[in-house]
């Protein structure tokens, strides 16, 4: 077998733009996890017991079915509801929100719950709600606690957005398949999508060694 | 000012407090002793509801404790010192103090910063305002807890075993700032295993075991003249 390097080199434009794609994907996606699951993961741990079940409901689900079928439901089954098609992109990305949401929950959780019981009680003797002791007190401390675990939720999904090709979604899996369709050079750019997968996956896994160290040092004031 | 009736409290299968009634006077100072586990800190705890009692009555200043609302109303007025500080590690210890004042009783920025001047100089921390608290040693720690509880303008204090965390040499100058509250007319209730601060400061002394109490006087009755026998163990193990 021959390697056809000028073949890499023209698709390079293409496949870099679909990396930028996928980079979107990840990056909204994990921004309305963090919030979905910030709520999720305070839910699971509330007073009322049908928040908490609700909550639990929500995490189990999504964390014991594949993203893919997740993907089909709300791109082929959703519509069925609603009557009408759902845009490739808003199903690529609600997808991804909520299984990541999921996921955030429970770093959210185990981030809250290694707080020290004491500072909860400390700001409730104080007269604090137990919402103004969670903002002031307790998430501040958990944020730092919960980056690596993030940095790698943020890395799960940047690798798991390459299920929303199936979708027809053009992220960087889904250009590559477009390029080998037309050129049949499988090996090399499949290759080339893996390398370009690896150094966005290393780059932002350096980039989360980095914020904890600051804020290692940060704690230590 | 504190009144507690017939209060029980299980943890699970554990029957942790066994019908306590206390009636405690305003600007009175009561110290609580015995041996681990009879029940003092669960206690203190259910005062400010910390810890929700299983079965009977707490009234708190004219508030009986029910709902979420009179919680926190109660909470408000009642301070809380702990074994371990629960300082927030995030924050300065200005912030620290500054916190509540502003989230609860709504006070600005410079009220809460004037009241948390005033009172670390209270406990003689003023040079460490923007320290954080593990810059700070444990009875600097617990001094700072106490203005930060103080800083409420709480009408009583709790204090649960606040030296009992602390190296020897540091244990005074905790007591120390109890003692100045004590004089200036702060009701107080005090878990401690400090009988020196109970003979100098204690209105009265209640001595409590399996979850009972089962002897209570002035400091001068108890410690010079017991009458229940496991209250004469209890002393005769620590004097």
């Amino acid at each position: 077998m021959e390697l056809d390097f000028g073949l890499i080199v023209r698709s390079l434009p293409l496949l870099l733009t679909g990396a930028v794609v996928t980079i979107q994907i990840t990056v909204l996606s994990v921004g309305f996890g963090l919030f979905i699951g910030m709520f999720a993961g305070i839910a699971r741990m509330a007073k009322f017991w049908l928040v908490r079940a609700a909550a639990t409901v929500y995490v189990d689900f999504i964390r014991g079915t594949p993203l893919l079928v997740q993907i089909f439901i709300i791109y082929f089954a959703l519509p069925l509801l609603l009557g009408k098609r759902i845009d490739p992109f808003l199903a690529a990305i609600t997808a991804c929100s909520i299984n990541s949401g999921a996921y955030i929950a429970e770093i959210f959780r185990a981030g809250i719950q290694s707080i020290d019981k004491g500072q909860m009680e400390a700001g409730r003797s104080l007269g604090m709600s137990w919402i103004q002791t969670m903002c002031y007190v307790i998430l501040p401390q958990a944020f730092k606690r919960i980056i690596p675990p993030l940095g790698n939720e943020f890395i799960a999904m940047l690798k798991d957005s390459s299920l929303v090709s199936v979708i027809g979604f053009e992220e960087l899996t889904r250009r590559g398949q477009l390029i080998i369709a037309r050129t049949y050079g499988s090996f090399e750019i499949w290759v080339t999508v893996a390398v370009i997968y690896l150094i966005m996956t290393l780059t932002i896994s350096r980039l989360v060694d980095y914020l904890e160290r600051r804020y290692k040092i940060d704690d230590k004031h | 000012m504190i009144s507690i009736k017939n209060l029980h409290k299980h943890f699970g299968r554990l029957h942790v407090l066994k019908g306590i009634d206390v009636e405690i006077r305003e600007q009175e100072v009561v110290v609580i002793i015995g041996p681990s586990g009879s029940g003092k800190s669960t206690l203190l705890r259910c005062i400010n509801y910390l810890e929700e009692p299983s079965e009977g009555e707490i009234i708190v200043d004219g508030i009986t404790l029910t709902g979420e609302s009179s919680i926190n109303k109660v909470r408000a007025e009642v301070g809380m010192v702990f074994q371990r500080f629960n300082l927030f590690p995030h924050m300065t210890v200005l912030a620290n103090i500054m916190l509540a004042p502003q989230k609860v009783r709504k006070l600005n920025r410079n009220e809460s910063e004037i009241i948390a001047h005033d009172l670390l100089k209270k406990v003689g921390l003023s040079d460490k305002a923007n320290a954080y608290p593990e810059q700070l040693s444990g009875g600097q720690q617990q001094r700072v807890a106490i203005a930060r509880a103080l800083a409420m303008r709480p009408k009583i204090m709790l204090f649960d075993e606040p030296t009992s965390a602390l190296d020897p040499e540091m244990i005074n100058e905790v007591l120390d700032v109890m003692k100045n509250l004590a004089h200036e007319g702060m009701t107080m209730v005090v878990v401690t295993h400090e009988m020196g601060f109970a003979r100098e400061v204690g209105d009265r002394v209640i001595f409590m075991d399996e979850g009972r109490i089962v002897e209570e006087g002035t400091p001068t009755e108890f410690f010079t003249n017991a009458r229940e026998d496991r209250a004469k163990a209890f002393l005769s193990k620590i004097l």
